[in-house]
């Protein structure tokens, strides 16, 4: 009790002060408080049990939405930063729509990224004593009824948040309560050697005509600023790097990782900065520096190539999402996926001498249930009740066709996919760990399932079946993500390696993407560099022989005994110029499964939608290998 | 008229001229706005940390100005009782000391304290069965048996086996990490195998393993001292979410509450 009452004197003397509007003697123990639950989680200094030189496979997912977003809200979601990171450890938690959600697998990491602007506001503005529930745009949240309606709503929000009156609900106190929460939350649940997390957020800007800017901030320790920057502080991403740099002086080191390029109709790898100018050196130093990684592929589709920029590439057309994100609008090619700007990020160093698209690849979900959903057989999409069941994300039949032969719901979720791991190899689970492979851009994609991949250059690397293989081939290559300098006389060797998921489908091939540049032309070629099942790579085509593996659509089952758990190669580049500037990818395939739509149809007894794809071959990227000539 | 009535704005008028007729009505002597070298600090920092830019002295000047009309109207709300009856004023200091009675948990825990709280929440530090093995790894079903027949009359087979990306060996690994590695079910496999011999194979999706069990680690409370860390923090979030209930409770102490009767 003398604790209160001395706590109460503090307090009467405080206010009695009456020189000083912002009470210091307050000001100051709410910082105490704050600080307190910061410094919850300290980095042990000593190895983890798991510790390990040749670097471990971590999977998790960045892109994580609560009850805190604005639109995750509306949705639905009333699951909080705690009940998501439980769910990445392996806890069960409930859907919106009442069902169950628990991982087969649990994640060794994760990162919850709720929305900066109106960061806990609509969660607030349900609860009918509050202030801003009373503020026009708040009408009907507390009493938000079904996926229509929700729908409707965050349409009305969107509208409001583009209006010049967005700033009249961003209550920063409300949003300070909500990032306090996040980050308390974060380090509650960071368990070094077992469970990491991050601290994070979305900073979600737009360009002019609509262009999705988005990117999820994430930070390296158990500290952040005290509110994250929202496209309300600036819609110029260059703004968010300004912050960032200021911030990393003063200690809190983060990176913002771009996502849904697809969906960003050209806006998100343009040739100019915002403001129209060339990408000089100045620009591609800050972009790097702040954004050294991509998200390729989430639930909103997959960002790595277009069929209309990848002619060559049968297998381009991947989880397309065509649309402008949140709307049907269509979102144009160019400038909107991963390998073309690898392209241009050459061709841009030609022309204006530097490079601001060497960046790394992560897949991530995108989740606004605080689950992630990667699973083609045990899929709940990610935006709450508008799209928790077949119907209505469009891949089982209405029970009466909306007009004559409109026989499925009218919604763009049928382009979505059961997508997004984040990949890293680390020397172990802990965020320091992890947060360097990020800066080292040693991470894959995936679009879904966990396939490890591995990707080494140099030019005296071990043989495929050496027994010490990744000791030698860090010893005397570079991994990827990395740059390796051309040298006059030698051509560059590679090993590229892929271990299966063992829960998913055995491997079908694996290849080698390249870009390069060609008197001033941007070109690319896939390379398989090696078969599943025996087959042999084809030196002229560079492809291997089909397998023959087949999904059976009856009942999702697949041809067995076809496949290869593992997937190696040494290989050289026949087409190797040591004067070019070129990138070089990995791409792992699996064998053809079901995709969700397939399973949603089959479990409720129907035909597979007849313009969806039934199947797909789960994958994965790695960061690219860029190999310099020396000038 | 009856249309002027109706309009805001005449309303706005009519409450604005009243309040400043009250005012004029209370007697006051001049009261002291003192300002202090450290507000003046505080005025130049919040500038510099706003703008990133040092206040010029013109620029400061004008700052304190602006921050003297504002203690003024500050003040004068008060005396009006403006922040009488306004949900946010009342929010944000129910807020405030919120923040601070959950500061107030008391001095570092005693050791004891923290023994006490992880005995009474033991299940959350109960560490799952482990198990801790070698692996070699075959393609083929007969060349693992070989091998495995060899490793019984004696003959040492560690290096047999097809190099993967999986691990020669692996040390304390629960059911669902060898799952999570290996397959659904392979931990399943495990059970009951004898420690200190080859055994296998045993299938999985990647082809068949020969497993060397070197210590089963049956389900067991962790040492308190390895996770000393995370129960201090679980303990401070126990403590966080409970100092604030017995600050209200120790306040609510000194009120008599009265219903009124229906």
């Amino acid at each position: 009790m003398t604790r209160f009452l001395s706590l109460i004197l503090i307090v009467s003397i405080s206010a009695s002060c009456s020189d000083n509007t912002s009470d210091p003697l307050v000001q100051q123990s709410t910082e105490l408080a704050l600080k307190a639950t910061d410094t919850a989680a300290e980095t042990p200094a000593a190895r983890t049990a798991g510790y390990n030189e040749e670097r471990n496979a971590y999977f998790g997912d960045l892109h994580v939405h609560t009850m805190y977003s604005f639109d995750a809200f509306i949705f639905g979601t009333t699951s909080s930063p705690s009940d998501a990171y439980t769910f990445a450890k392996g806890g069960k938690i409930t859907h919106p729509a009442g069902f169950d959600m628990q991982l087969d697998v649990p994640l060794d990491f994760y990162g919850v990224t709720d929305h900066a602007f109106y960061l806990g506001v609509l969660r607030e503005m349900a609860n009918p004593l509050s202030e801003i529930s009373k503020h026009e745009v708040a009408a009907g949240m507390s009493t938000l009824g079904g996926a229509i309606q929700r729908g409707e709503k965050f349409n009305e929000i969107l509208a409001f948040l583009r209006s010049p009156r967005a700033n009249e609900v961003n209550d920063p106190v409300i949003g300070k309560s909500a990032w306090q929460d996040i980050i308390a939350t974060a380090n509650r649940h960071n368990d070094p050697g077992n469970f990491t997390t991050f601290i994070g957020y979305e900073y979600t800007a737009t360009y002019s005509d609509g262009g999705n800017l988005h990117r999820n901030v994430i930070y390296r320790d158990d500290v952040a600023p005290e509110l994250p920057f929202s496209r309300l502080d600036s819609a110029n991403p260059e703004d968010l790097w300004d912050w960032m740099d200021a911030n990393r002086e003063r200690g809190f080191e983060s990176l913002a990782i771009p996502h849904n390029s697809n969906g960003s109709n050209g806006s998100m790898f343009m040739m100019t900065d915002f403001s129209g100018n060339p990408l000089d050196g100045a620009y591609a130093d800050q972009r790097m520096r702040n954004e050294p990684l991509v998200e390729i592929t989430q639930v909103k589709g997959t960002s790595d190539t277009h069929p209309a920029l990848s002619p060559n590439d049968e297998w381009a057309d991947f989880e397309i999402m065509p649309f402008q994100v949140a709307s049907f609008r269509s979102s144009q090619p160019n400038g909107s996926y991963v390998r073309e700007a690898y392209l241009n990020g050459l061709k841009n160093e030609e022309e204006n001498g530097a490079n601001p698209y060497k960046f790394g690849i992560i897949g991530s979900s995108d989740t606004h249930n605080a689950t992630y959903a990667g699973d083609e057989d045990d899929y709940w999409s990610k935006v709450g009740l508008r799209d928790s069941d077949g119907v209505r994300r469009g891949s089982v039949p209405l029970r009466e066709p909306r007009a004559p032969g409109e026989n499925y719901a009218e919604t763009y979720f049928n382009t979505w996919s059961a997508s997004g791991l984040a990949g890293v190899w680390a020397e172990e689970n802990t965020r320091a760990s992890i947060f360097d492979s990020f800066r080292r851009k040693e991470t894959f994609g995936t679009s879904g399932t966990r396939m490890r991949v591995r990707f080494f250059a140099g030019y005296d690397l071990p043989l495929i079946d050496d027994n010490d293989l990744i000791t030698k081939a860090y010893e005397n290559g570079v991994a990827m993500g990395s740059d390796l300098l051309a040298s006059a006389g030698k051509e560059p060797e590679f090993i590229a390696w892929v271990s299966r998921d063992p829960n998913s489908a055995a491997l079908q091939r694996l290849q080698i993407i390249k870009g390069w540049m060609e008197d001033g032309e941007a070109m690319e070629e896939v390379y398989d560099v090696a078969c599943s099942d025996g087959g042999s790579v084809d030196p002229i085509t560079h492809r291997c022989p089909d397998n023959g593996a087949q999904v059976n659509l009856d009942d999702c089952s697949i041809t067995r005994g076809l496949g290869a758990a593992e997937l190696r190669a040494n290989w050289k580049d026949p087409d190797y110029d040591v004067s070019q500037n070129a990138f070089y990818y990995v791409r792992a395939m699996e064998n053809p499964t079901c995709r969700w739509s397939t399973w949603d149809a089959i479990r409720a007894g129907v035909e597979p939608r007849p313009d969806m794809a039934a199947t797909l071959q789960e994958r994965a990227w790695s960061s690219p290998i860029w190999i310099t000539p020396v000038r | 008229m009856g249309r002027l009535v109706t309009q805001p704005l005449v309303w706005f008028v009519i409450i604005s001229l009243s309040i400043f007729g009250l005012d004029n009505l209370i007697p006051e002597g001049r009261d002291e706005i003192f300002v202090s070298a450290a507000q003046k600090d505080r005025i130049a920092l919040l500038w510099k940390t706003q703008t990133g830019k040092d206040a010029s002295i013109q620029e400061l000047d004008s700052l304190v100005k602006n921050w003297i009309e504002e203690e003024v109207l500050f003040r004068q709300a008060l005396r009006l009782g403006l922040d009488q009856d306004d949900s946010i004023v009342r929010r944000r200091l129910v807020q405030k000391l919120g923040f601070i009675a959950e500061a107030q948990m008391g001095p570092e825990p005693e050791y004891a304290e923290l023994e006490s709280y992880y005995s009474q929440n033991i299940l959350d530090y109960t560490l799952p069965l482990r198990y801790s093995f070698r692996q070699l790894y075959f393609l083929d079903q007969a060349t693992a048996n070989a091998q495995v027949s060899q490793a019984k009359l004696g003959n040492n087979i560690s290096s047999s086996g097809t190099t993967s990306m999986l691990n020669d060996s692996y040390a304390f690994r629960s059911e669902l990490d060898i799952d999570a590695t290996f397959g659904s079910g392979f931990s399943l496999k495990l059970n009951g195998l004898p420690v200190g011999e080859w055994q296998g194979p045993i299938e999985s999706s990647f082809g068949y393993h020969l497993i060397y069990l070197t210590s089963i680690h049956a389900e067991e409370a962790a040492p308190l001292k390895s996770v000393l860390d995370s129960v201090g923090s679980d303990y401070q979030q126990f403590q966080k979410l409970n100092a604030r209930q017995r600050y209200v409770d120790a306040l609510l102490d000194d009120y008599l509450i009265r219903y009124e009767e229906l």
